[in-house]
């Protein structure tokens, strides 16, 4: 088993703020790591550690293999699809030009791009490619977005937040293109606050406070500490943590609240 | 720097501009709109001034006078006043600008209501022409005559010194508004996080973005020099494309930092607000409403460091004198304006961090 995103003591936060805090996590190649925690914890900040947009300030981040961002890394560039929590999308552009304008941003060709692009909107059950993203619902919204990540085959996935407000028949479709694209040698990174979705995952890690409480596949976790559920497992570990730090200090992290 | 790149995000770019029609509108038809209120309202000689003659003098003197000033098209003539304290009783009154008294001992005296320069100067043209003329039906002649100017005009209007000036004014602005914007949002609504997923370098977002916004500058440079130079009269004594390139170099000046502006502002309103730094300094100091050798010793260094005085100053030479690439004051123009351009994207790229 090889690996595909590996993060050792990883510490990173904004001016005075420490967001990340010695955070240790591994993703195998051809596996889905579903990350659960609450807003706030680190998770996009995590993310956008692994694009190369933010530079660990101690400890090490590796994707595919190197420190992303450094020259010569594979990331960023076309061997990461990246779905940002916020959508990302330029509201004027028709879901046509937007597959082509991030096509082309990947280097791809016309007849690459038109191909993926029948193959997404039928997958995705999206409109026609002449609607205009700003005139989307929501969950149509969200698609494209997740059309764009998928858009150029990527060997790394990350996923923010990706089936926020999609029925439950297409996230389940979703999942499975997901479960095919693993097993040819993907590796998908997603956030959730779905409890049950995280549990289908290869490997959950369970985040908290800028730093992972256990990191393990759903069911490994869950066994030690005689739980039936994930969510009873994170209420747990959550207890326990606050226990030695102080709950008081963040009080947005009740596990309640998240799951 | 990958071509693809720079022209995906340069078509990206210009098809959001053209589909949103209301800031497309403004783009065309405000430049238009602000040459032609700024050459209406700026520059052009006063009219309907009213002013009084009262001719008390030796017979002749004041009625040839009066011929020469009659027809001048700024004054209003008045000839109705008996005396000159009823000639400046009108003029305390608000009814007259001025009066020219042609004393019984054929000396001439001008009284003035003084608190308009520019009403005043016109004045004063229109009588010492009317005095220059009289005196050459007298055989006569004023003991200094101007010759045929070097350059420009027997009679420069201020609109000459200052179409070169607004020119330059309307080039920096627009283009300048034009980018300032052009990603804040951008920043802070994860598109550009996508566009540097892809391996994108801050280089190929900027460079897009120029490209995108340089076609629209090409229209906007066309339209001002077309109105300033047909629209109102202004004679060009040089060359046409050597004025449309140099505008065209200061309009890529100040779109370079705009989006250099456009890298650091936090907020829309905050690249507003950044602008204004720049916008009145070039208003004030570039030489663009007064000459730059008004201003005093220790801020000229500030206007010698914009683009916009050299550019200002150029366009004078190449419009009045008719001076080409030869001379080096229009040389340096292009030069330095270039540099700055080249700089402000320099250093844009560097605050538009993929890294953090």
């Amino acid at each position: 088993m090889t690996t595909a995103v590996e993060c050792r003591a990883l510490d990173r936060g904004y001016g005075s703020l420490e967001v990340l805090r010695g955070l240790n996590m591994e993703v195998a190649t051809g596996s889905i790591y579903g990350l659960l925690g609450p807003s706030g914890c680190g998770k996009t900040t995590l993310l956008k550690v692994l694009l190369g947009r933010l530079v660990p300030w101690g400890g090490s981040a590796l994707a595919l293999g190197s420190a992303p961002g450094e020259p010569g890394a594979p990331v960023p560039g076309p061997a990461v699809g990246y779905a940002p929590q916020e959508l990302a999308l330029y509201e004027d552009l028709s879901i046509g030009e937007t597959l082509r304008f991030h096509g082309q941003l990947q280097l791809m060709d016309r007849a690459q791009v038109a191909q993926r692009q029948a193959w997404l909107l039928e997958f995705l059950d999206l409109p026609s490619t002449e609607r205009v993203v700003g005139k989307l619902s929501g969950g149509q919204k969200r698609r494209v977005s997740l059309a764009v990540a998928l858009l150029h085959e990527p060997q790394l996935l990350l996923l923010d937040e990706p089936t926020v407000g999609v029925d439950p028949e297409l996230r389940a479709r979703i999942w499975d293109h997901l479960r095919t694209i693993a097993d040819s040698g993907t590796a998908v990174i997603l956030t959730t606050h779905y409890i049950d979705e995280a549990a289908q995952a290869d490997s959950v890690g369970l985040m908290r406070n800028g730093r992972l409480l256990a990191e393990g596949p759903p069911a490994a976790l869950m066994e030690p500490h005689g739980h039936v559920s994930l969510e009873q497992t994170f209420l747990l570990l959550c207890r326990r943590e606050g226990g030695e730090s102080g709950l008081a200090a963040t009080p947005d992290a009740e596990a309640g609240d998240v799951l | 720097m990958n071509f693809t790149r720079i022209h995906a995000i340069a078509a990206r770019k210009f098809a959001s501009l053209r589909r949103d029609h209301r800031t497309f509108g403004f783009i065309v038809v405000m430049p238009a709109i602000q040459i032609v209120l700024m050459g209406i309202a700026i520059g052009q000689t006063p009219t309907g001034l009213d002013f009084a003659l009262v001719d008390e003098g030796p017979s002749g003197m004041g009625a040839s006078i009066m011929g020469h000033l009659a027809g001048s098209e700024s004054l209003v003539l008045h000839v109705d006043y008996d005396s000159i304290e009823a000639a400046r009783d009108a003029i305390e009154a608000g009814e007259l600008w001025g009066a020219l008294h042609v004393t019984p001992n054929g000396a001439l005296e001008l009284h003035l209501d003084n608190s308009n320069q520019q009403v005043t100067n016109t004045i004063l043209i229109e009588v010492r022409n009317a005095m220059t003329a009289t005196l050459e039906e007298q055989g006569d002649a004023l003991p200094l005559a101007v010759a045929q100017p070097v350059y420009g005009e027997r009679d420069p209007a201020f609109i000459d010194f200052l179409a070169p000036g607004i020119m330059t004014l309307v080039c920096f602005m627009f283009s300048l508004i034009l980018t300032t914007m052009a990603f804040v949002g951008e920043r802070y609504d994860g598109t550009l996080d996508r566009v540097f997923a892809a391996g994108t370098t801050p280089a190929e977002v900027l460079l897009g973005h120029l490209a995108a916004f340089s076609t629209i500058l090409i229209g906007q440079v066309s339209v001002v020099i077309l109105i300033a130079t047909y629209g109102f009269d202004i004679p060009i004594h040089g060359s046409l494309l050597l004025l449309f390139l140099l505008a065209l170099l200061l309009g890529w000046a100040a779109m370079c930092f705009g989006l250099f502006v456009s890298t650091k502002a936090r907020s829309e309103f905050q690249a507003m607000q950044l602008n204004m730094p720049v916008m009145f300094p070039v208003m004030l100091l570039s030489g663009i409403l007064w000459p730059v050798q008004a201003l005093p010793g220790w801020i000229q260094p500030v206007s010698w460091a914009l683009p916009s005085t050299w550019t200002a100053e150029a366009f004078r030479s190449i419009m009045i004198r008719g001076w080409g690439l030869e001379h080096p004051e229009v040389a340096t123009a292009f030069v330095f304006d270039l540099l700055f351009a080249l700089l402000a994207l320099g250093i844009a790229s560097r605050t538009l961090k993929v890294r953090d």
